[in-house]
């Protein structure tokens, strides 16, 4: 069995873990991470993308917000091109009486959380969709961030510190040496799953980042961590209705929050307790309350062409705590395994949320290195990851350069503005094993089609960089994921062919079939009107024209086969 | 007044247009769009699949029997079904595209993802690339068109015993300009420069023997000329492979559908939707139709529904589970509850139920609600607006679309009093 040593072994390739292995990385740790399936897989790739303010939280959990508020100024420096800054208005619907609103701008106040009313007249002009009979606007620091660029800029980062990412790696077990009262976590077995291969991790310090999947990793060394998956129901909406995040001014409950993500908004969420995080369906009252509160921000909203709608699993934690999850704290939680279950080597980080990632991680280094007896101080806060340099970005950065630079002849996802050069480079230099990892990686098949025609496209080019003999040699030393999202820049690097590790790459029939299933699962709770029209063109296109179904079964299952078909059969996962 | 007004200008539309005035009806026909001809493969469907999990079907006739009782072709029967695709094959405008089958028999088309298609009839540029034809395959693609990948088809026709392989051209043998769809790419090879180059490019990569499948780009207007120039100069049999929407060889048939229309003196008003109806004691008096400058008032003695099914925007629905026909809100098979619209799988093999419902009609091609009664007494409705088929999912379409229209042109001119 191949084996490999380290100081730290991260489990989660969320954004919790990569922030950890980055922190880690920089203090000079040796760190590997491994995550079972692609990088934002889980939790960080399905939320609806708003940078918190605090705003949120700052009457009900007033801790939350201000590890918020700190955090949001220190993204906006670490990771800037990540986020677009698009501000935030809390509103006050016929709905939202009472003195919520008083209260709220005396905890913002009391929090430090900047927060302006804003006279009607100048919201609705910012906002002209904004139900007329909103009564009160105030304005506060929130963003719209892009959570998988962010957290394959950390990723990268992590890399550049001399971190390993090893993703489609699972844990099979947790290693465990020592008896009765010195047990201790010294590692874990993890195996690749693209090649089918075992390894052993030896490791001082395991932390667990596993998000809503915490608690089965921990059980497997008989620790029980009893976290408490919260779904969270998401709809997209295929405009930008708003352009400024928008949320009402209340107790925090369902459907509340309208975020501009790119070029569409999203209106979400739930919080529904899940028995477990894999297994969950999206019903029609989830999907109908979204729409019918999101009419009460932007009336009209559920009349609009909705795209999809998708879930993700907050991973709750309260130690002890077994009522509503709504209610259930968002602040981290940091479990030294030591003190509470006599098992040393082992960390639970778990809690959170997206905006206090890069804290979450500074703890959970902190307490690692206190551990190993190291004393190095935490350098993440003032450390940017590579790609800051372009600055904030912006609803028309794509389309900007594209036309720049002419690329329109090269485009694979028009929805998106995905050119070729774009999904070569993510498939050669990041590990990509299904076309869901490259939806990931440049956005391809998010936008109003739903991977109609770019899904096809994706394809052809792998396999033309499959089949290409002599292609150029490995552009890699010069690639960087910080331009993952950036047209022009592709233009500068040639095409390379694919290394033969791209084992899964081999059977084009499988990608197609399991992206357009991934698609259509997302698709289905929200799909009539125009939506279906264009659905039922993607079916001309893949069985009229294409007579996919009838294609020659691959030699192998993707990775992603199984993870679908059980889907499918036993209720619904979906992601953005 | 005409006495014909066919509401849609796909397939459906145009060939119920095309019968109805061969038999001396005065006919128009208004349409939103162009229909679902400009997407698709241009060839004719007629039943390729009864079961998709079983091997294509052989010889569509055989199997009518086999579809479901409320299928349109066990309303008109084997022999009318055929009929109506013999007279398609005959027209002026399709002979002119070469149309031909085999004997009554599927033939099996290169798909672009290279997978085999069952169809009946495919233009003259599709039929080399039959797979009962023995002789190796080149396909040639252009480098870096983003519709057309000769690898991915290499790849899988090989898989299944074809012997074949991908080459690529250089695109700036088609155009100096990088931002072209397949209808624009069709347009350069109008050229006879271009056409010439082509020839050239390909001359260097074909070897002796092969049968020369490329994307279905051979010309918009001068197609039969680029077939002819490109089998000569080669010397080896020359092919389209359909692409990404938009479908050069769907456009032209279109084209040729209009044409032999606007001889005949048929108008066909596209981008005229129909929004409105009035209705008098049972029978229809005239569709409103929505165009930029004003409504439009249409006159007519019986009328046609031909606006397709969810895909050419004849049916709309809502998150509330309403399914509606959208001119004359007509019954509709399509259960009303959204969570039996659609099954767990894409590519389920019995395909979604919403797709597969539809207007309901008698056994002359009229509507009817549930309990059977005529909804309008001169109102007909044809093509994938019918329900008992998915037409998608059976590879039925333009079978479907002619015989239904056909149909119904026919039993609309036989109760004329002229």
């Amino acid at each position: 069995m191949k084996q490999m040593t380290a100081d730290l072994l991260v489990i989660g390739g969320g954004s919790t873990g990569t922030g950890v292995a980055w922190d880690a990385a920089l203090r000079g740790l040796r760190v590997v991470l491994v995550e079972r399936r692609d990088l934002t897989h889980g939790t960080t790739g399905r939320y609806h993308g708003l940078l918190h303010s605090g705003g949120r939280y700052a009457v009900k959990d007033p801790q939350s917000a201000l590890e918020c508020i700190e955090e949001n100024r220190i993204l906006r420096r670490t990771h800037t091109h990540c986020i677009e800054d698009t501000s935030g208005f809390f509103v006050v619907t016929p709905e939202d009486e009472g003195d919520y609103p008083a209260r709220f701008q005396a905890a913002c106040t009391k929090v430090g959380i900047p927060c302006t009313e804003v006279p009607l007249r100048e919201a609705f002009r910012r906002e002209p969709l904004l139900n007329p009979r909103i009564s009160r606007v105030f304005e506060v620091p929130d963003g719209a961030a892009d959570s998988f660029l962010a957290t394959h800029a950390t990723a990268q980062a992590a890399r550049q510190a001399g971190a390993q990412i090893l993703v489609y790696h699972e844990v099979v077990a947790l290693l465990t040496a020592g008896g009765e009262g010195d047990r201790r976590v010294v590692g874990a077995q993890v195996r690749d799953v693209v090649r089918d291969e075992l390894i052993r991790i030896e490791a001082s310090i395991t932390v667990n980042a596993g998000g809503a999947w915490a608690g089965k990793l921990a059980a497997t060394a008989g620790i029980s961590v009893r976290v408490i998956p919260g779904k969270g129901v998401m709809v997209a909406v295929n405009h930008r209705l708003v352009n400024t995040v928008v949320n009402r001014c209340k107790m925090p409950a369902d459907g509340d929050i309208l975020v501009p993500v790119h070029t569409v908004a999203i209106i979400g969420t739930t919080d529904e307790r899940v028995a477990d995080p894999e297994r969950f369906g999206i019903e029609p009252w989830e999907v109908a309350l979204m729409l019918s509160e999101g009419d009460k921000l932007v009336p009209g909203l559920s009349r609009a062409r909705i795209l999809r709608a998708w879930a993700g699993v907050r991973p709750l934690y309260q130690e002890g705590y077994s009522g509503d999850s709504r209610d259930v704290t968002r602040a981290l939680a940091l479990l030294d395994h030591r003190q509470r279950d006599g098992v040393s080597g082992f960390l639970t980080i778990t809690g959170g949320k997206w905006t206090t990632f890069r804290l979450m991680a500074e703890k959970t280094v902190d307490k690692a290195c206190a551990q190993l007896g190291i004393d190095r101080a935490c350098q993440t806060a003032s450390t940017p990851v590579p790609g800051v340099e372009q600055g904030h970005y912006w609803l028309g950065h794509r389309l900007h350069e594209v036309e720049e630079a002419q690329l329109q002849g090269d485009l694979v996802c028009e929805c998106e503005l995905v050119t070729r050069a774009m999904v070569e480079q993510a498939a050669v230099n990041n590990p990509t094993v299904t076309l869901d990892d490259l939806r990931r990686d440049v956005r391809l098949g998010m936008g109003p089609c739903q991977g109609g025609f770019c899904t096809f496209r994706a394809a052809g080019i792998l396999q033309e960089l499959r089949a290409a003999p002599g292609a150029a040699e490995s552009a890699e030393a010069e690639w960087s994921v910080a331009y993952l999202h950036s047209p022009r820049h592709h233009l500068q690097h040639r095409p390379v062919t694919l290394a033969p590790s791209h084992k899964a790459l081999d059977n084009p029939n499988l990608l197609l079939r399991d992206f357009l299933q991934e698609r259509w699962r997302g698709l289905t709770p929200v799909l009539w009107g125009r939506q279906l029209k264009q659905e039922r063109l993607d079916e001309l296109i893949y069985l009229g024209i294409m007579n996919i179904d009838h294609l020659p079964p691959d030699s192998d299952r993707s990775p992603l086969t199984e993870f679908w078909q059980q889907g499918a059969q036993e209720g619904e996962v979906s992601d953005g | 007044m005409v006495d014909l007004l066919v509401v849609g200008a796909g397939l459906t539309g145009l060939a119920a247009a095309l019968r109805a005035s061969e038999l001396g009806l005065k006919v128009k026909v208004i349409a939103k769009g162009h229909g679902a001809l400009y997407w698709s493969s241009g060839s004719i469907d007629v039943l390729g699949y009864v079961d998709s999990t079983q091997p294509a079907v052989e010889r569509p006739w055989e199997r009518i029997a086999d579809l479901g009782a409320e299928h349109p072709y066990r309303r008109l029967g084997a022999e009318r079904v055929r009929r109506a695709v013999e007279w398609f094959a005959g027209q002026e405008g399709v002979r002119s595209l070469g149309y031909a089958g085999n004997e009554a028999h599927n033939q099996l088309l290169p798909t672009p993802a290279g997978a085999w298609r069952p169809t009946y009839l495919a233009p003259a540029g599709q039929r080399a690339g039959e797979r009962a034809d023995l002789r190796p395959l080149v396909v040639v693609g252009l480098q870096g068109m983003r519709d057309f990948y000769p690898h991915l088809i290499a790849r899988n026709l090989q898989l299944q015993g074809q012997t074949v392989r991908a080459v690529q051209i250089p695109w700036s043998v088609v155009s100096e300009q990088r931002d072209r769809n397949t209808a624009q790419l069709a347009e350069c090879l109008d050229d006879p420069q271009a056409q010439q180059r082509l020839a050239g490019a390909l001359q260097l990569v074909v070897q002796p023997g092969e049968r020369v499948g490329l994307p279905a780009i051979l010309g918009r207007h001068a197609h039969p000329a680029v077939l002819a120039l490109l089998g000569e100069q080669l010397g080896s049999p020359v092919f389209e492979i359909p692409t990404l929407p938009p479908n050069v060889p769907g456009i032209r048939l279109a084209a040729v559908l209009r044409q032999q229309l606007q001889q005949r003196g048929v108008r066909v008003e596209i981008g005229m939707e129909g929004v409105g109806f009035r209705a008098q004691a049972g029978e229809i008096q005239w569709v409103e139709s929505a165009t930029s400058a004003r409504p439009l008032v249409h006159r007519a003695r019986t009328f046609l529904l031909a606006t397709g099914g969810v895909l050419g925007g004849g049916f709309d629905s809502d998150h509330t589970g309403r399914f509606w026909e959208t001119l004359f809100d007509l019954p509709l098979t399509v259960p009303q509850e959204r969570q039996h619209w659609f099954r767990p799988h894409f590519l389920d093999p019995r395909g979604q139920p919403a797709l597969h419902g539809g207007v309901a009609v008698d056994v002359h091609g009229q509507p009817v609600d549930a309990q059977g009664r005529v909804v309008y007494t001169n109102l007909w409705a044809a093509g994938s607006a019918l329900a008992g088929t998915d037409p998608v999912l059976e590879r039925s379409m333009e079978g479907v679309a002619l015989a239904s229209a056909v149909a119904a042109a026919e039993r609309i001119a036989g109760l004329s009093p002229g």
